[in-house]
């Protein structure tokens, strides 16, 4: 039924159009028992764009993230293409290959900043460290020790020539979030990847950590895949929106259309379970159930059992994935939320 | 209307000894005045380390305080005896963050929340006992077959409705929730706020809802009390000063939030 191609479909040679990463068809599975925990999950990070990822406790996303930047030892990649670039990446050997971009092309803020930073060693020594590793600067040069406190500076830390001779523990949670991102964006990557980067903290730093994510990633033409518990804050955040559901992709969504167009029905009763700033306690409505844990697989939509929507072919149909990977998708097989149908 | 107040803090203040590892951080709690009137759900809101659970805390007696007075429907708690405390205790119940530790993990769930009735509903006999834990589970959306069960075998969310359902078992006065449903996922958080909204409507519960969550404070409150460094900086109407408010903390504090 396809026509030929919109006109703002360019060739794949148009650098502006080729994916900074995508991601096709990828699996994920246990190393201990092979057991598959995230199913073909196939979706685009454009370059600059601001992508998200959401999902419940259980969904997946942590394990999708951690195994797709080479962070954890327990998984492995058992299917799918990972291309960086253009450029696809082993699966054989797929760990040290992605580790080796890691810190380099691809710049990581994790979770907890309490954690992240070496407590014995001075912020500038963790500085100078990482431009050592990704620039070749000498560590204790006058041009590392320069960059540093620039770095520093960049990321809105007060007093940078002080807080490079300074220790993690002398500085608060949202401070030491900030000298986490400095680290990561010393390497001039192309891709930051933020795992909840505000979870572990309060209200008003959230809000200045993600600003200074989102900012940093404007000026410097960064593009982010931020993960997420908080569909509010992404929707708030991010230009497009990957939802997670018991392993399986089940949503790719611009978040102009969250609560303004037909979507996946999980994230359409994801966003109604959300208090958000304009609600009544008449438009929260909960979804029935528990959610499923990751590791669904691929008979049927992992939603199914909670879905208001949810008929027999729900429970059987193989699960639709986002091959085409345009900017939008809906794995829903009713077609609810499928934009380009 | 000059009904008396449920819970009446008046000018109340608390300290706490700094240790030699705390450094460059406000201890105190207060002065702070805080009403809480029969029927209503009056929210304690604030950041972490604004004295909103010690407030929480003083309100249960589980902890002391300095200067200043509580007054529990009229009567001093410095002045209770030790009838009055164990009174006290069937009268006003808490829910705390989390789930996984404030339920007995070698204890049934039956068998938990029996324990509450057989201290304070000594006249039932064990087979209303056995009724009222099944009605008290079916109040919260949990099966008949769950008081046999172990708390480690339900998720968060069960175990929050497990909670709720042990603290009512005594009928109480007041409930005091703690961040209820800061350790639950969204769509979970939904259910236990539905949860809440008809518990208030069918029991005519009075409660102190302690949260950092303004959009879920504003849905469900009737007053709030906005708490920055252990002294209330803005009160009144939940709905008006969550969303025209006054004072500037709340006016940062709202535009932050998400």
């Amino acid at each position: 039924m396809m026509t030929a191609p919109a006109p703002e479909m360019t060739t794949e040679t148009d650098p502006a159009m080729t994916p900074l990463l995508d991601l096709s068809d990828v699996t994920i599975a246990l190393r201990q028992n092979d057991r598959k925990m995230v199913t073909g999950v196939s979706l685009s990070v454009m370059p600059r764009e601001v992508f998200g990822i959401v999902g419940e406790s259980g969904s997946g996303k942590t394990l999708f993230t951690r195994t797709v930047f080479g962070l954890h030892e327990d998984t492995y990649l058992a299917g799918g293409t990972v291309r960086f670039n253009g450029r696809a990446l082993p699966l054989n050997g797929y760990r040290r290959a992605i580790k080796k971009m890691l810190g380099k092309e691809i710049g990581y803020i994790p979770q907890d900043p309490y954690s992240s930073l070496n407590p014995s060693m001075r912020v500038g020594r963790q500085l100078t460290e990482a431009l050592y590793l990704s620039k070749g600067y000498p560590m204790r040069s006058q041009k590392a020790q320069d960059a540093a406190v620039a770095l520093l500076a960049e990321v809105g830390i007060p007093e940078p020539e002080l807080a490079f001779r300074q220790y993690p523990d002398q500085f608060s949670g949202g401070m030491r979030q900030r000298i986490v991102i400095a680290i990561a964006l010393s390497q001039d990557p192309e891709l930051m990847i933020a795992d909840e980067p505000t979870t572990a903290l309060d209200a008003f730093t959230q809000r200045r950590i993600m600003d200074l994510i989102l900012e940093r990633s404007r000026t410097r033409g960064l593009a982010v895949l931020l993960i997420s518990h908080n569909l509010e804050l992404l929707r708030q955040s991010v230009d497009r929106l990957g939802v997670l559901y018991g392993g399986q992709l089940l949503n790719v969504a611009a978040t102009a259309d969250i609560g303004a167009r037909e979507i996946h029905p999980y994230t359409q009763a994801l966003f109604d379970c959300v208090p958000g700033r304009d609600k009544r306690l008449a438009d929260i409505a909960s979804i029935p159930g528990e959610p499923v844990g990751a590791g669904f697989g691929t008979t049927g939509c992992a939603f199914a059992g909670r879905c208001a929507f949810a008929q027999d072919i729900c429970r059987s149909a193989p699960l639709v994935t986002n091959t085409d990977r345009g900017t939008g998708f809906s794995a829903c097989v009713l077609g609810k939320g499928a934009r380009h149908g | 209307m000059a009904e008396q107040p449920v819970i009446e803090l008046l000018e109340l203040t608390k300290s706490f000894s700094s240790g030699a590892f705390v450094q460059n951080r406000s201890f105190a709690l207060g002065p702070v005045s805080i009403t809480v009137n029969s029927g209503e759900v009056v929210g304690i809101l604030g950041e972490s380390g604004s004295g909103k659970s010690t407030v929480a805390n003083v309100i249960m007696r589980l902890t002391g305080f300095d200067e200043g007075s509580y007054h529990f429907r009229g009567a001093d708690v410095r002045a209770f005896t030790k009838a009055d405390s164990f009174a006290f205790k069937s009268k006003v119940q808490i829910i705390f963050q989390d789930p996984y530790g404030s339920l007995n993990p070698r204890a049934t769930v039956g068998a938990s929340i029996r324990e509450a009735l057989i201290l304070h509903k000594r006249h039932l006999s064990r087979a209303q006992m056995d009724a009222r834990v099944r009605e008290l589970l079916a109040e919260v959306g949990l099966g008949s077959e769950d008081p046999g069960r172990y708390p480690h075998e339900f998720s968060g969310g069960q175990r929050q409705r497990i909670a709720i359902a042990r603290a009512l078992a005594v009928e109480p006065e007041v409930l005091v929730c703690d961040e209820p449903l800061s350790s639950l996922d969204v769509s979970i958080q939904a259910q236990v706020l539905e949860l809440f909204k008809s518990l208030i409507e069918h029991r005519n519960l009075t409660m102190v809802f302690i949260s950092h969550d303004l959009n879920v404070s504003r849905l469900l409150c009737d007053r709030v009390y906005v708490m920055h460094k252990g002294k209330v900086v803005e009160k009144g109407i939940a709905q008006e000063v969550l969303t025209n408010p006054q004072h500037d903390y709340t006016r940062q504090l709202l535009e932050a939030v998400y």
